[in-house]
């Protein structure tokens, strides 16, 4: 359930509750007091009945039940009188209700609803002095259908009350949701790494305007500081490269062509390796591009240039040189960065391995990732270790003099993590293997 | 004799600047300095200049924010970025900009004069289908090469080669110049992975010709040359 249905939800659910509780409070109101009022009219009839009794006997009584039967062809009011044996005396109707109940002498019984000839009556009951059992009555159909009317409107109006206060949580949930994804937009940008990324518009003076506000300031910060990193990386540079130009240039005027003129040139290539290496890993970590975004390229091209660059270097060490690249593999990369991924990791194969054993290069297609792979029968790694080839300037060998200056592996994870693609070491039998999972480029994209 | 080629350089090391100044003089080509951004424009403006040699932090800018203007009041000059931003994201974004060539610091002297010949002749190479070095022929349309009547078969990527190579004759040729041209990779690879596939085809090429033409420059690169070993002889 997203964010929007739930507060849809709670919104109407919160309106919808409070407006039937008011109702239903109303409801019992009106009908309290309709009952009530005719309960009051009856009592005040029997009142009326037991006061003839009391100045005039049970004569005067029937005589005025009589009377009643028929002056009121409407039958709104229910009396009869019974004898101290129940023999009906006078009656508007035939019987004693037994719904009503019988009272004693001088007994007042609660009052009772009851059905008479297909008409609903509310009555009480009274015992008189002298064993004489009085009922009396009043037509309550009207109350009642006052009541169920009421109740249908009430059922009417809840089910328009729920209509509006879904239409009304959408429309307030959605003003919040509209706010919030702004902000989730703006986010997106920045993450896919355009920190100079704003929204439009001055922030509203509202609680969203507030977060806008920080999150602008967050991120005028986080692009002051990224600027400061470059600007570092970039006078490192400078700063290293400007004396290097001098020696190499003065190291030419020497115009000496001899072995220490070579392994000097070498060594100021191979310092700039190192800076350039390291940079590049920074600069991959940070996951922005400088010059341009990701671009579309295909995966299985790229891998085969490489390993044609490398393929007679493994030729001229006697080392097997295997490619299983299935075709087109589609991703969004760094051309440059992805090929020196790949560059890295066959160097590192052709370093360690043998001659007369085997590298293995395969490209697969598995439902959600191209699988890359590069597989070596060589010694492998050191007993112990792992992902910390990874690490700047850790070296699987223990020779210390061997080429290299244990940065490759560190550049190949910062590269694949820059892609969103995942490393793994899968463990084989003999040698080193690593695998890297690269997103797919989807297909709308 | 023409007359040596106008190059403006725009460098704020002075030092570095004297030094290419000079290197150039040289080399048979008519430098001139600027040490700000500012200077060189101007320089740019009121004089036309063959190449252009311009660094990246400069007083006053980026040089590669400079070059659509330099296209502008400067046209026909080559531009050549050289500058201490040489990661391969540098000279990507350089070349990106608009750049006609990257060389990141430090360089060999003999590199940065190599880059410039070969800039300048950039414009002669269009449209040429057949180069001729005695009796080595290139056809660059029907990619053969020929030593007299007899085939070389070179591999797709030995051709390529072979015609930078013939491009840049007499010319310094780097291992990253190699890496760029014909490979389109801008990375500097821990081993001299390029070495192997110039001595493939440099073992080819000797085999159907009389001389050595690909000589090697220790620790810089190779030179083309077909020429100059039967006029030594």
């Amino acid at each position: 359930m997203t964010l929007g249905q739930k507060l849809t939800g709670l919104i109407a659910l919160a309106i919808f509750a409070v407006s039937v509780m008011a109702m239903l409070a109303q409801y019992k109101l009106v009908t309290g007091d309709l009952a009530a009022r005719q309960q009051a009219l009856v009592q005040s009839d029997l009142d009326g009945f037991a006061a003839l009794y009391d100045q005039r006997r049970v004569i005067a009584v029937r005589q005025a039940i009589e009377f009643r039967k028929i002056s009121d062809p409407g039958q709104d009011l229910f009396a009869i009188l019974l004898d101290r044996d129940g023999v009906v005396l006078a009656a508007t109707h035939l019987d004693w209700p037994d719904a009503a109940g019988k009272p004693l002498a001088g007994e007042t019984l609660a009052p009772r609803a009851f059905t008479e000839g297909g008409t609903r009556y509310l009555g009480i009951a009274r015992g008189l002095p002298g064993g004489f059992a009085l009922m009396v009555g009043r037509n309550a159909t009207s109350t009642e259908q006052t009541s169920a009317q009421m109740r249908r409107i009430i059922w009417m109006a809840c089910l328009a009350i729920a209509i509006a206060a879904l239409i009304l949580g959408q429309i307030a949930s959605r003003m919040i949701l509209t706010r919030l994804n702004r902000i989730n937009a703006l986010a997106d940008e920045v993450a896919a790494g355009d920190l100079s990324a704003r929204l439009p518009g001055p922030p509203a003076a509202d609680e969203f305007g507030k977060l806008e506000h920080h999150i602008h300031h967050m991120l005028d910060q986080i692009e002051a500081l990224h600027r400061a990193t470059h600007h570092l990386s970039d006078t490192v540079a400078h700063e290293m490269r400007t004396p290097l130009t001098r020696i190499q240039t003065r190291l030419a005027r020497l115009k000496t062509d001899n072995a220490d003129t070579e392994a000097l040139q070498g060594e100021i290539r191979s310092t700039i390796r190192i800076f350039d290496s390291l940079l590049e890993i920074a600069r991959a970590e940070a996951m922005t591009g400088e010059s341009k975004g990701p671009e579309m390229l295909d995966l299985s091209i790229l891998l085969a240039e490489v390993c044609e660059l490398y393929e007679p270097v493994a030729e001229t060490r006697g080392i097997r040189f295997a490619t299983e690249i299935q075709d087109s593999a589609m991703v969004l990369g760094d051309r440059n960065l992805i090929a020196q991924l790949v560059s890295n990791l066959l160097e590192n194969a052709l370093k360690f391995t043998p001659t007369g054993q085997s590298v293995l290069v395969a490209l697969t297609d598995t439902p959600d990732r191209y699988l890359m792979r590069v597989e070596d029968t060589g010694p492998g790694l050191p007993i112990g270790f792992g992902a910390q080839i990874f690490e700047r300037f850790s070296r699987a060998g223990s020779d210390p003099n061997a080429p290299g200056h244990g940065l490759g592996m560190a550049l190949v994870k910062a590269v694949a993590l820059r892609h969103g693609a995942k490393l793994a070491l899968p463990g084989v039998k003999k040698g080193f293997a690593i695998e890297i999972a690269w997103p797919k480029l989807a297909e709308n994209q | 004799m023409t007359d040596p080629a106008r190059v403006l350089i725009i460098e704020d090391d002075a030092t570095t600047a004297r030094e290419m100044s000079a290197f150039l003089s040289a080399e048979g080509f008519a430098p001139e300095v600027c040490v700000t951004l500012h200077d060189g424009l101007d320089r740019a403006a009121t004089h036309s200049f063959d190449a252009i040699v311009l660094d990246r932090m400069l007083p006053g800018g980026d040089g590669i924010d400079a070059i659509a203007t330099l296209r502008t009041t400067c046209p026909g000059a080559r531009v050549l970025v050289v500058s201490a931003l040489g990661r391969a994201t540098n000279r990507i974004e350089g070349l990106d900009r608009g750049a006609d060539d990257y060389l990141p610091k430090p360089f060999e002297p003999g590199e940065l004069s190599a880059r410039i010949r070969a800039l300048l002749r950039r414009n002669d190479a269009v449209g040429t289908d057949l180069l001729a070095f005695g009796a080595l022929q290139i056809r660059i349309k029907a990619r053969t090469v020929h030593a007299g009547d007899d085939h070389i078969p070179l591999s797709p990527r030995e051709f390529d080669l072979l015609v930078f190579f013939a491009q840049n004759t007499g010319d310094l040729v780097t291992r990253m110049q190699l890496l760029e041209h014909v490979w389109n990779l801008h990375f500097d690879p821990q081993t001299n992975v390029v070495d192997v596939h110039v001595s493939r085809l440099r073992r080819k090429l000797e085999a159907a010709l009389p001389h050595p033409v690909l000589h090697t420059s220790r620790g810089l690169g190779y030179i083309f040359d077909p020429n100059a070993a039967p006029q030594d002889a």
